[in-house]
């Protein structure tokens, strides 16, 4: 690069000493890209309601323990896979506080199938702000305060038990924590990586932008599932449950950058040939002034919008090698896990509850995928 | 195999075997003096023979299974666990120690050609005492104090092993489900072997199966049990037909086997077994489907009321067979532990007192086994002759204040902030369980007993690894404390060995350093220093001097009592019940029956080949 001498006004730039605008247009240029961004994301309805769904699930995660009315491994060896009880309002014709049925279990000798009958005569209230079951609060202090117990010597099974005679409604409140935080965390080490790489071989190309492309095109050519399950096989069994999740976390941002690195490497390219990005250079802002100033901010949006539509895919990835028995461990639980029983016959043919983590699956990937598509369509000026 | 490979032994042998199958037919080819069974005097009825029988395994390795369900052996168990002869005629015992076999005169092997006293002069002065076939020496069995026997061959038919002591383990170990074969069929396996085999041959067929020498080729070709061979000879009652990999097995019925019903017709009933390989997990669904006709393995308790719903639609029973296990999933506290801290606690009895009395049975019992299973020791199940309902519940009930009380007589009064006890020296105390990880009801059993003992301010975590890693852990004394089966013989006769009752064996996972010490004659592991284990011991050295049954069942007595006291191993649920689906059109299979290895064979203490296909 040659050395030519630049010139520079040392006077501030005032562009309404320039040009005379009104309110309307001053507040619209004023306006942050941000503002705009929001405004277009709120007018797509779907998007939004599914954002509140997600914002408030995950506002849910810390307070898990005082939901779940039961603790993850709180077991009634009286009550192994019980139907769900429906919370009632009416008995007897007469409306009630909200309450559920008793139910007890009896072994029918001839089908070997666990019978459970309900008891109509004796409706067993709800307590709200109640103490119930002792659970220790983030692994820290005992608790045993719940949002909703059920009466005092009875069960409140919302989604029934599981073969060990487990709430599954309360694990499923459990299994959140670890399944909705591995697709943000998953997302978060890959959208550091698909920056970090995605950057350097946006702005700087030549063969830098070639290793960095070839690199992506070799780690998108593996297969996904079978590299998953090779990597997560590959966890030492002697790993505590914690430690193994993070790996599972790692393992799923470390094979999912290179879809990032694509789009932000195409920003960069189609940016860098800004004029606003050239004037920058050429008064001499560092590489790393110009895209942390200049650049970023204006595919931040779009890259947000990426980041999202790619959490649904790590919570089906940790979903799926879970469901594998090569994901997360017992004590810990997640929706994954709790689905891996799902592959036994006599769970289809008479205990269909247990798949109930399904549900929540579903919803949390399809809410990401509308929040995904709003914060797209929000990011491209060109389309609303 | 083009004809240019076979060898000049076995292309005799076929010839042989067309001329005999042309000039005899299937009912010539009975022995001179076969065994004749009454059906009728077992409550059982004559056949048709006939048909095809379909079952399904898990992996293709286990096709062995045939071996032990066929149970074709010199001598065998009956329903009764008496021992009775089977391919041998008569057996001869004098003074305990000189045992006389009599053969089937005209008895021959699956490929027609004779079963003589040739094939057990084969197997013990040219597989047993080679070298290179056998670079351990002959197998225990033969062995009394380290002393081989005297080998004789009377006649054609007559054979006889002479040993300076007595060796009561000599014929409950030739009626165990995976025999030793102290014959083999000399006529094929001798082109193989170096002494008797065309030189050119071997090479060839060395060179041609890629292994180190004719050691290795004979010991390829020397499969007796895993039915991976389908040119070697057998004398059980089904021959496998197509060789190892492959998703279907055929094993068609063996046109010389010995044993004939009281119409005159040749056992065994079924032409064709059809062994099918599926994933473990869709076998209950196979089941239900009705694509199996007999079928235990890959079905477990937790299966039974799916099993049930499918019986009218697809046509089979759901039999339920007391598994003979001494308990279905027991805890061996390893006494030869590395840890010098968790191995004195180990080998205090108060703390595996503890350790039992911390379980909560019944709930495991309730949650897991439909309530159905004996909760308490593993010992010898009912309906073995040494049961004894007490010496199951001795030390077995769920006393958490009891077990509380013990631990802090020990002095492991102090805790941490977590409220979980401290070992001696300042840890927390964390027992690590350590599993092959095979079952998922293994898992849920301990799972339910690591919440129990969070009652004794215990921190049991479970680690499942692989069953060979388990192995080698436990044996080199890293594993504290593992989890496997109850002992496998469950349902003992006075006359078994008590061969996991004592320290004589490193495969039972609570004293490995001692069995091995003791399996190597004291080249290896160490030696017992524990008084209660060293009474076991000298208990089964007085059982193996025992002049008679009654000697031998107090010797029994003790030994499981002292198990029962001692807490060696700590026992959870027994007694449950292994469900085998039984086509409707399988006959003779009986209806109350018990499930067992070792004795029972599985399938084959109730003789298979009676069984017979009733398709109308």
């Amino acid at each position: 690069m040659s050395k030519a001498t630049r010139y520079l006004n040392e006077e501030p730039f005032e562009p309404r000493d320039t040009v005379a605008l009104s309110d309307a247009e001053l507040r619209a240029i004023e306006a942050s890209s941000w503002t705009g961004f929001w405004r277009r994301f709120a007018r797509h309805r779907l998007a939004f309601v599914s954002g509140l769904f997600l914002l408030a699930l995950y506002a849910m995660l810390p307070f898990v323990e005082l939901l779940a009315p039961y603790p993850p491994d709180w077991r009634d060896s009286a009550k192994v896979y019980a139907p769900p009880q429906s919370i009632r309002l009416f008995h007897d014709g007469a409306l009630h506080p909200p309450f559920v049925y008793g139910t007890a279990q009896s072994l029918n000798p001839e089908t070997f199938a666990r019978e459970f009958v309900e008891d109509r005569t004796q409706p067993q209230a709800l307590r709200f702000f109640c103490t119930g079951s002792t659970y220790r609060f983030w692994e820290l202090w005992e608790g045993s305060a719940h949002l909703v117990c059920p009466a005092k010597g009875a069960s409140l099974h919302l989604l029934g038990t599981d073969r060990l005679g487990r709430d599954i409604f309360s694990r499923i409140l459990y299994g959140a924590r670890v399944s909705l935080t591995i697709g943000i965390i998953g997302v978060a080490i890959s959208l550091v990586l698909g920056m970090a790489l995605g950057g350097l071989a946006g702005y700087f190309g030549g063969w830098t932008d070639t290793v960095i492309q070839r690199l992506i095109e070799l780690v998108r050519s593996l297969p996904e599932l079978p590299l998953w399950m090779a990597l997560s096989a590959a966890l030492p069994v002697t790993w505590p449950p914690l430690t193994v999740y993070l790996g599972i976390t790692i393992i799923l941002g470390l094979l999912d950058w290179p879809s990032l690195a694509r789009a932000v490497r195409a920003r960069f390219m189609t940016l860098r040939e800004e004029e606003f990005v050239l004037a920058a250079e050429l008064m001499g802002a560092s590489p790393a002034r110009v895209i942390g100033r200049h650049m970023l901010p204006n595919f931040a949006s779009h890259l947000i919008a990426n980041a999202t539509l790619a959490i649904p895919a790590m919570i089906l990835g940790e979903t799926a090698l879970s469901f594998l028995g090569l994901g997360i461990r017992e004590p810990m639980t997640s929706w994954g896990l709790m689905l891996d029983q799902a592959r036994r016959i006599e769970a289809i043919l008479f205990y269909p509850w247990i798949l109930a983590p399904m549900v929540p699956v579903i919803l949390t990937v399809l809410a990401f995928n509308f929040v995904g598509d709003g914060l797209r369509d929000a990011a491209d000026p060109h389309q609303g | 195999m083009g004809w240019s490979r076979l060898s000049p032994a076995a292309a005799m042998a076929l010839l042989w075997l067309c001329m005999t199958a042309l000039g005899a037919g299937a009912q010539g080819a009975l022995p001179d003096e076969p065994l004749r069974v009454t059906l009728a005097g077992k409550g059982r009825e004559p056949g048709r023979p006939g048909g095809e029988l379909r079952t399904i395994l898990p992996r293709d390795k286990d096709i062995r299974l045939l071996s032990a369900w066929g149970y074709a052996r010199l001598i065998g168990y009956d329903e009764r666990l008496d021992l009775v002869p089977d391919i041998a005629a008569r057996i001869e015992v004098e003074e305990g120690r000189i045992f006389t076999i009599h053969l089937r005169a005209g008895h021959r092997w699956s490929d027609g050609a004779p079963f003589t006293a040739e094939d057990f002069r084969y197997f013990w002065e040219d597989v047993a005492n080679d070298p290179l076939l056998s670079p351990a020496g002959p197998p225990d069995l033969m062995l009394v104090a380290g002393k081989p026997p005297r080998f004789e061959v009377i006649n054609e038919t007559t054979i006889r092993y002479t040993w300076d002591a007595p060796n009561p383990g000599f014929l409950p170990a030739l009626a165990q489900a995976r025999e030793p074969y102290i014959y083999r069929p000399a006529h094929y396996l001798k082109a193989f072997h170096a002494r008797y085999g065309d030189n050119a041959f071997i090479e060839e067929q060395v060179a041609a199966e890629k292994v180190s020498g004719w050691a290795a080729l004979h010991n390829r070709r020397d499969s007796m049990f895993a039915n991976d061979n389908p040119d070697l000879p057998t004398l059980q009652p089904w021959v496998v037909r197509n060789p190892m990999p492959a998703q279907r097995f055929t094993f068609e019925r063996n046109p010389y086997f010995h044993r004939v019903d009281e119409k005159g017709q040749q056992l065994p009933y079924i032409d064709r077994i059809l062994v099918d390989i599926a994933d473990p997990s869709l076998i209950p669904a196979k089941t239900v489907a009705g694509e199996t006709d007999l079928q235990a393995r890959g079905l477990s308790l937790r299966d039974v009321t799916a099993l049930k719903s499918g019986e009218a639609s697809a046509n089979y029973l759901t039999r339920l067979w007391p598994i003979a296990k001494g308990s279905q999933v027991a805890l061996y506290p390893n006494l030869n532990a590395n840890d010098p801290v968790w191995r004195s606690l180990m080998r205090d009895r108060r703390f595996r007192l503890a350790l039992s009395l911390g379980i909560d049975r019944a709930d495991i019992n309730a949650t897991l086994f439909f309530g159905l299973g004996t909760q308490g020791n593993n010992t010898a199940v009912m309906g073995s002759p040494l049961f004894d309902a007490d010496r199951v519940s001795r030390n077995a009930t769920f006393d958490p204040g009891k077990a509380n009380a013990l631990l802090d007589e020990m002095g492991l009064a102090a805790r941490d902030a977590s409220g979980f006890r401290l070992l001696p020296d300042g840890r927390t105390m964390e027992l690590l369980i350590e599993t092959a990880g095979e079952s998922e009801e293994e898992s849920d059993v301990l799972a339910l007993i690591a919440q129990s003992w969070a009652g004794l301010g215990l921190k049991a975590i479970l680690k499942p690894s692989e069953r060979s890693v388990l192995r080698n852990r436990v044996y080199a004394g890293e594993a504290v404390m593992s989890a496997w089966s109850g002992f496998d013989n469950g349902m003992p006769a006075p006359g078994m060995p008590p061969l996991e009752l004592a320290p004589l064996k490193q495969e039972t996972f609570c004293w490995p350093k001692w069995g091995q010490y003791a399996a190597t004659r004291g080249k290896s592991g160490e030696p017992v220093d524990l008084a209660p284990a060293q009474q076991l011991l000298d208990l089964f050295a007085e059982w193996e001097k025992a002049p008679d049954e009654a000697a031998r069942a107090r010797v029994w007595t003790r030994m499981l009592d002292l198990h029962a006291d001692e807490l060696f191993t700590i026992g959870t649920v027994m007694g449950v019940s292994q469900p085998v689906a039984v086509s409707k059109a399988l006959r003779n299979v009986p209806e109350k029956a018990w499930y067992g290895w070792d004795p029972g064979a599985q399938f084959g203490i109730y003789r298979m080949d009676e069984f017979w296909l009733d398709r109308n």
